[in-house]
């Protein structure tokens, strides 16, 4: 564990149980926060227990053309009155060829959506999520557009400017 | 997912119901099956330019297929419920539409343009519904036979619209092949002439990028 500052989220993690995670802290003054795939189901419910009442974005990409899936979630709290909302974005990384991570859909429904994108893009797929299927892709395609190794197939509607 | 189990395969049977709608050798010219407006329209557009009388095949095909509309020329077909006609499919067909190329993976009747889902094993092809270019029967037969190529090539593919895409795909560079080698040439009383495959030159062929020196 670094003894750099450590944000208040992880300490409290790490006093009430010792959970497995490991901190990446201060992209932008955010907390952030890596956890494990088979971690993740219970410190989500933990979250929003907590109060993270809403989960701002989630997102996914391709860490490294060789490396790992990473899924992205964007948690706040809305709450009446608040001004500055206190925010936590947490990182669950997975290995490429069989990426499952467990889908947040039944305690946050907006990341329905969006864990429906990350699948599509960059092919996670989330345990529990009611209806994974393609979003933007069409639904028969194939391959996962957004990966770093993604070669496009060559169709005539993409064209070279003439 | 739910696909895996749905899928069908482009099977070697396909390639003996292969249907091209183009003035082929195969399709007789018909001057009595068409109504009167159609037949105007031959009149007028047809005979200076001296094509064949199946040409206007095409222009019912695109006439037809415009006027109804894909979504409305759907029939109720219980029997269409297997093979990706499912609703959580939108109770679509399969198909890939671009503007030379539309396949079809259902039987298409010639006379009265009827979808036929129920037979996914057959794929129709639609060549130039827009009449872009100017066809012959022998650039007919080279796009037919590129077409039975490609359906050859990709056999043991699921039969998926991206399939289809890949195909239609192939299909539209090899016209432009055609085009820039000289054996089709574009239609100048098309309605949409937009010369959407280059400009035309002297030469197409001839120099690919300007110099710049």
């Amino acid at each position: 564990m670094k003894t750099m500052q450590q944000g208040w989220l992880s300490n409290w993690l790490v006093k009430h149980e010792v959970v497995h995670r490991s901190l990446i802290f201060d992209h932008r003054g955010i907390e952030t926060l890596q956890i494990k795939a088979g971690d993740w189901d219970s410190i989500a419910i933990i979250l929003y227990v907590y109060g993270y009442n809403y989960i701002r974005s989630q997102c996914a990409y391709d860490v490294a053309p060789g490396g790992s899936l990473a899924s992205v979630y964007h948690l706040t709290r809305i709450q009446y009155g608040i001004d500055n909302p206190e925010e936590v974005c947490i990182k669950v990384f997975s290995q490429k060829d069989n990426p499952r991570i467990p889908s947040v859909f039944w305690i946050w429904r907006s990341a329905d959506f969006q864990e429906r994108e990350s699948y599509d893009m960059v092919g996670i797929s989330y345990d529990n999520h009611p209806r994974l299927k393609r979003i933007l892709m069409p639904g028969s395609w194939i391959g996962w557009p957004l990966r770093k190794d993604y070669i496009t197939p060559n169709f005539y509607e993409i064209q070279d400017a003439h | 997912m739910a696909t895996a189990a749905a899928s069908s395969f482009l099977s070697p049977a396909a390639k003996f119901a292969l249907q091209s709608r183009c003035p082929s050798a195969k399709t007789a010219p018909r001057s009595v099956r068409f109504p009167p407006v159609r037949a105007q329209q031959e009149v007028k557009e047809e005979e200076p330019a001296a094509t064949v009388p199946p040409l206007q095949e095409e222009q019912a095909t695109a006439a037809a297929a415009a006027a109804k509309g894909p979504a409305q020329s759907l029939p109720r077909q219980p029997l269409a419920e297997s093979k990706n006609m499912g609703r959580e499919y939108g109770s679509q067909w399969l198909s890939c539409t671009t503007r030379h190329v539309r396949i079809y993976a259902a039987y298409i009747d010639p006379e009265t343009n009827a979808f036929d889902q129920t037979q996914t094993d057959k794929l129709t092809l639609m060549l130039d519904p827009t009449e872009e270019f100017v066809w012959t029967d022998e650039t007919c037969q080279m796009v037919y036979n590129e077409f039975q190529d490609l359906v050859d090539h990709y056999e043991g593919a699921p039969l998926s619209e991206y399939t289809l895409r890949l195909i239609g795909s192939d299909l539209e560079h090899y016209i432009r092949k055609l085009l820039y080698d000289g054996e089709i040439k574009y239609n100048m009383r098309s309605r949409v002439l937009n010369f959407s495959m280059g400009k035309p030159r002297v030469k197409f062929n001839s120099s690919q990028m300007p110099d710049v020196k």
